[in-house]
């Protein structure tokens, strides 16, 4: 093995830093078995009071439902809407495709913060949704828009629809025209080269899509704060306000570890499962 | 429907969702622009004071060079890492080095609120409460799978032989990568710098948890529109989503925009 030694030399740094980030999640971890003594301040030895505490409180295990089924929700809304855009964007003229890209990375490499903040200012009571709603009728008096489970969701889709749209898109695109032409030419309708072809060759971009869009989705902390306002308040929410707030480290530590166990279980559900479609549609 | 019909309605769904992701943002623009202090859309005349606004605001002129020191450091050491462990990677068959691009993917996976967590507990258990510091690593361990990726798939396309041809010329090893390979996937580069940065500058959640003693650009945003109540929060927002827009104009005509999007 004479190139081990480069090899590793090469990696070193890059390992010190993956070194760093295990380190802290173990720390995370003991610090989930901890004695809770509040403000910052833990005992020594072994518990799982903190578990028991987060399992047994029905609040907690609400925030955590709640976490799912918007996430699970959402998520589905973000695949219709961005396999749409990234579908016209195969099909449209180059002009068009720059614009969409052009937009969608703006929105991409915007802080989450901003486009959140943007959405709170149109939905608020007297924001163009509610104005534009007066003018056209359909309410006489502003309606509680923000500070509702719609608004955090709605939050949820817009922030998320480029994280869609890109991986869909290079698998779509990633078809050769080649076989959908072949394929029309021997009598399929649009309709049947859609179903058999293009769906089935652009699973990958949509499994991709989808891990990414519920993990973020899942632990969203932005999103049900400004969009929320303490009203829909998701898991990572309570895990920021017993770190930051309660000060109860071992608390939080356990939530967190249940947040990252729950998010690897399901990351292995949707791979494992987009997997088996895949090969059944390869067949 | 014909098939004329149905892409015309593919077409027209797809414009009216991409309008509909525009518009909050012009919505943005549009408070920023007010004269009053109502943050309402469309503005009730206009004007520029809540832009002079941000830079009299001491959170945000601390915020922006700190944010902008972050994001330069961030990327100059996640690419030198990056590239090395990239290249360690591409260029070495040795067993273990499909894990180590698994292992370094890895916080892309981990959930923002778990990783700020464990940094806070982690650190403060160190005695270590220097926000530049701990964000440092913090933003270096983010933003180093984007590196890792972009660079590696550049690396892979690369004919090797070019170099290897370099080498038995005369040149250096560390010489001939510098002079002949890192040119050739110089827009790997820009883009794994692009991602890098922005991995940084934008991140809030993981970021929040660490914000000891100074805080950053989202971080100082967050707080300023949960307390206060005027267009300042929409200038500074505006004034960022300008930037990327500007990033963006560039990266299309230099590197084009493929490079960011096809990851």
């Amino acid at each position: 093995m004479e190139k081990l030694g480069p090899f590793v030399r090469a990696a070193a740094p890059a390992c010190a830093v993956l070194l760093i980030f295990v380190a802290c999640l173990a720390t995370l971890a003991g610090y989930s078995f901890r004695p809770r003594l509040g403000m910052a301040q833990m005992g020594s030895g072994f518990t799982l009071e903190s578990y028991a505490a987060f399992f047994r409180d029905p609040f907690n295990l609400a925030y955590l439902w709640r976490s799912l089924w918007i996430a699970t929700y959402t998520t589905a809304v973000v695949l219709v809407l961005g396999y749409v855009v990234a579908y016209h964007m195969t099909v449209c003229g180059p002009r068009m495709r720059l614009i969409i890209t052009i937009i969608l990375l703006v929105q991409f490499f915007t802080s989450y913060v901003i486009r959140t903040y943007a959405i709170v200012l149109a939905l608020g009571r007297y924001g163009i949704v509610n104005n534009g709603l007066i003018a056209l009728g359909v309410i006489s008096v502003p309606a509680k828009l923000l500070f509702t489970e719609f608004a955090v969701a709605a939050g949820l889709v817009l922030v998320a629809v480029p994280f869609m749209v890109f991986p869909v898109y290079g698998s779509i695109a990633g078809i050769s025209p080649n076989l959908r032409a072949a394929a029309g030419s021997l009598g399929a309708t649009p309709a049947a080269v859609f179903r058999e072809i293009v769906l089935p060759l652009s699973l990958p971009g949509v499994a991709a899509g989808v891990v990414i869009v519920y993990l973020f989705n899942l632990t969203a902390f932005i999103t049900p704060s400004l969009l929320g306002g303490g009203h829909v308040d998701m898991i990572a929410n309570l895990i920021f306000d017993r770190a930051m707030n309660t000060q109860d480290y071992p608390f939080a530590s356990a939530a967190a570890m249940v947040s990252l166990l729950l998010t690897l279980i399901i990351v292995y559900l949707l791979q494992s499962g987009f997997r088996r479609t895949i090969r059944g549609a390869e067949r | 429907m014909r098939r004329r019909d149905r892409h015309v309605a593919v077409s027209a769904a797809s414009i009216l969702i991409v309008a509909l992701l525009c518009a909050p943002l012009i919505i943005l623009f549009g408070v920023a622009l007010n004269a009053g202090a109502q943050q309402v859309f469309p503005p009730r005349g206009i004007s520029l004071r809540w832009f002079a606004n941000v830079f009299s605001r001491s959170g945000f002129l601390d915020a922006i060079p700190f944010s902008l020191e972050l994001a330069v450091l961030t990327t100059v050491v996640s690419l030198t890492i990056g590239t090395l462990a990239a290249i360690g990677i591409v260029r070495f068959r040795v067993p273990g080095r499909d894990l180590l691009l698994t292992a370094l993917m890895s916080p892309l996976i981990v959930p923002q609120v778990v990783i700020g967590l464990s940094f806070l507990v982690t650190f403060t258990a160190l005695g270590v409460h220097s926000s530049f510091a701990v964000i440092l690593i913090l933003h270096v361990t983010l933003a180093l799978p984007f590196t890792v990726r972009v660079i590696v798939s550049s690396l892979a396309r690369f004919n090797i032989s070019i170099e290897e041809a370099a080498r038995s010329l005369g040149a250096y090893p560390v010489k001939a990568f510098v002079t002949i390979t890192l040119p050739a996937i110089r827009s790997g580069m820009l883009a794994a710098s692009i991602f890098a940065f922005v991995a940084s500058f934008e991140n809030f959640t993981a970021t929040a948890f660490l914000v000891w003693n100074r805080s950053t650009l989202p971080v100082e945003i967050f707080n300023y529109i949960q307390t206060e109540n005027d267009p300042t929060g929409a200038a500074i927002s505006a004034l960022v989503v300008l930037t990327v827009a500007f990033a963006i104009t560039i990266s299309n005509r230099v590197i084009g925009l493929d490079a960011l999007s096809h990851r």
